[in-house]
């Protein structure tokens, strides 16, 4: 049955088909594990770990696999494309996400207040985990302690603009006109066009939607076509490629740092898996995580490799 | 469904149609996009593919070259081409950004059923025919203008009508290059999670491949000569008789 909807699926050339399938193999690999693994009250057994597949977060799940196996479970990480997908079955049958806070608190303000409700992330991780509270209850999902490291939209420019223009953080560049090359949902948002427009006075000029990170975005500042470009605050690539991160001095961004976020029932059945992932969160830096996103990127070494080594210098693996 | 209905909000919403990022807008810029890439193929590459069939000679090596463009996804081409110094990522007139990679990406695209269907029209005319029509003491392009193209007409309309239609849905990828057409929304839709204006457009995209199959079978259907002729019969049947 399995199969024979993976090569339905396969067959059609349909992004929402092709998330629809990989929703269910995360869904029905899992429905076994969660029956198995409810007796046993703390202390070992199978744990379910999904996320998104991004280079960072692959990393990073790699962390929370070493970190729990280390603490005596056996765990199963299954990355896919979108947050959308490993929602459909989280917390029904995925036990652990590495998630970010601003991340997972507007996917459920948006699952439960509607595709236009105000945003609740503020730009305090853990007051805005706390005041969404009544979320993540609704969803039976539990946020451990957000880390130090953030990974929240940030803003470049070619080193050729920032030396000529003198500019280092994105204050600097009010009142200026500019091309801004970024995701294609960022027009009207506050922490991309607007929050840019309103509380920076930058003049947009247009909107190129090449993509967030992207080499197409990369490509477009480098030539010259756009001179603004959206990336993340951990973007290990920029330096090689003659690009310089802005200092977002008015915090438009709302807290995206890295956060565990955990099955509730799963949670309160085993209560050991917190300090090993709390330890680890406070091990992270976004500096670090910056190294660590450059090593995969730039280094090309496996996201693996380069989880297992963080581990083994922190001592946490 | 909560989705469908949305759908069908954002379909039946005046306000979603206009202005210049409209789908009216999109629209006829993804047709223009898609007319332009046929029309390049097809001046550039039918005349060879009529010829070649007519020779009866070099078709294999026709339609598999040609069969490149099936080979070859279209937004690989598309990517390899905007990374270069040229076509690269200029605005390109109304084509929009990297236009003139998105039109060389389509043109190819278009490519096989084109040639193949012009090939094997021609090249298929019964040799009796032909033979006639030698036999007439017509020169070769007599041949091939009086007596092979008409009859190969129907065959190569298909061809431009399967490209023709299957352009116009692959033009959606102009979009991933920041260029123009309905594909915006449809990009746009799914990174907003607004998923009801991702699935409009692609409605809207379905619908119209679906009209412009229609117009190229009635196209088809109108320069089939067997079908002229028997028509004509017909009509003399009715009035012979009449008397």
């Amino acid at each position: 049955m399995n199969t024979r909807f993976l090569a339905g699926a396969a067959a059609a050339v349909s992004a929402v088909l092709l998330a629809g399938c990989a929703g269910n193999s995360v869904g029905s690999s899992n429905a076994a594990d969660s029956g198995s693994s409810a007796p046993a009250a703390s202390g070992g057994g199978t744990v379910t770990i999904s996320g998104q597949n991004f280079t960072e977060a692959e990393i990073v799940a790699d962390m929370y696999a070493g970190v729990l196996k280390k603490a005596g479970y056996d765990p199963q990480v299954k990355l896919v494309g979108t947050r959308d997908i490993y929602m459909k079955v989280f917390p029904k049958s995925v036990d652990v996400v590495p998630e970010y806070v601003g991340g997972i608190l507007e996917f459920l303000n948006g699952t439960y207040n509607g595709a236009n409700a105000n945003p609740v992330t503020l730009s305090d991780a853990s007051q805005s985990i706390t005041d969404a509270q009544p979320l993540l209850k609704k969803a039976g999902i539990t946020l451990l302690d957000p880390s130090p490291a953030t990974d929240s939209n940030a803003f470049f420019v070619s080193k050729k603009y920032a030396d000529a223009n003198n500019v280092s953080t994105l204050s600097d560049l009010k009142g200026k006109s500019v091309v801004l090359a970024a995701a294609p949902d960022c027009k009207g948002r506050l922490d991309c066009e607007r929050g840019l427009t309103d509380k920076y006075g930058i003049k947009i000029t247009k909107i190129l939607p090449l993509g967030y990170a992207s080499q197409q975005t990369y490509d477009s500042v480098l030539h010259g076509e756009s001179q603004l470009g959206e990336t993340s605050t951990t973007d290990g690539t920029l330096e090689s490629q003659g690009l310089v991160l802005l200092t977002d001095d008015k915090q438009i961004q709302p807290a995206e740092n890295l956060v565990p976020a955990v099955s509730s029932s799963f949670l309160a059945d085993h209560p050991d898996v917190a300090a090993p992932l709390n330890a680890l969160m406070a091990a992270l830096t976004t500096e670090k995580l910056t190294q660590l996103n450059a090593q995969v990127a730039v280094d090309r070494q496996k996201p693996e490799d380069v989880a297992a080594q963080f581990l083994s210098d922190n001592g946490l693996g | 469904m909560r989705i469908f209905n949305q759908t069908w909000d954002y379909l039946t919403t005046a306000s979603n149609w206009q202005g210049s990022d409209g789908i009216w807008t999109l629209l006829v810029q993804q047709l223009l996009l898609s007319v332009t890439a046929l029309t390049v193929t097809m001046v550039l590459a039918l005349p060879v593919a009529l010829w070649l069939g007519h020779l009866g000679r070099g078709g294999f090596l026709a339609i598999n070259i040609s069969n490149i463009g099936r080979a070859v996804p279209t937004f690989a081409l598309l990517a390899i081409l905007v990374t270069l110094d040229r076509p690269g990522v200029a605005t390109f007139g109304p084509y929009g950004r990297a236009g003139l990679a998105t039109l060389i990406a389509l043109s190819l695209f278009a490519l096989p059923p084109i040639v193949t269907n012009g090939y094997v029209a021609v090249d298929e005319v019964p040799a009796a025919v032909k033979e006639s029509a030698r036999g007439m003491g017509m020169t070769g392009w007599q041949q091939f203008s009086r007596v092979e193209l008409p009859l190969a007409l129907p065959l190569v309309v298909s061809g431009l009508r399967l490209a023709l239609v299957q352009v116009w849905a692959t033009a959606t990828i102009a979009a991933l290059v920041a260029g123009p057409g309905l594909g915006t929304l449809i990009t746009e839709g799914f990174y907003r999670t607004d998923y009801a204006k991702g699935i409009a457009a692609a409605i809207v995209v379905a619908v119209v491949a679906f009209l412009l199959e229609l117009i190229g079978a009635a196209v088809e259907r109108a320069t089939d000569p067997t079908r002229r002729s028997v028509t004509r019969k017909g009509v003399l049947d009715v009035t012979t008789g009449g008397r």
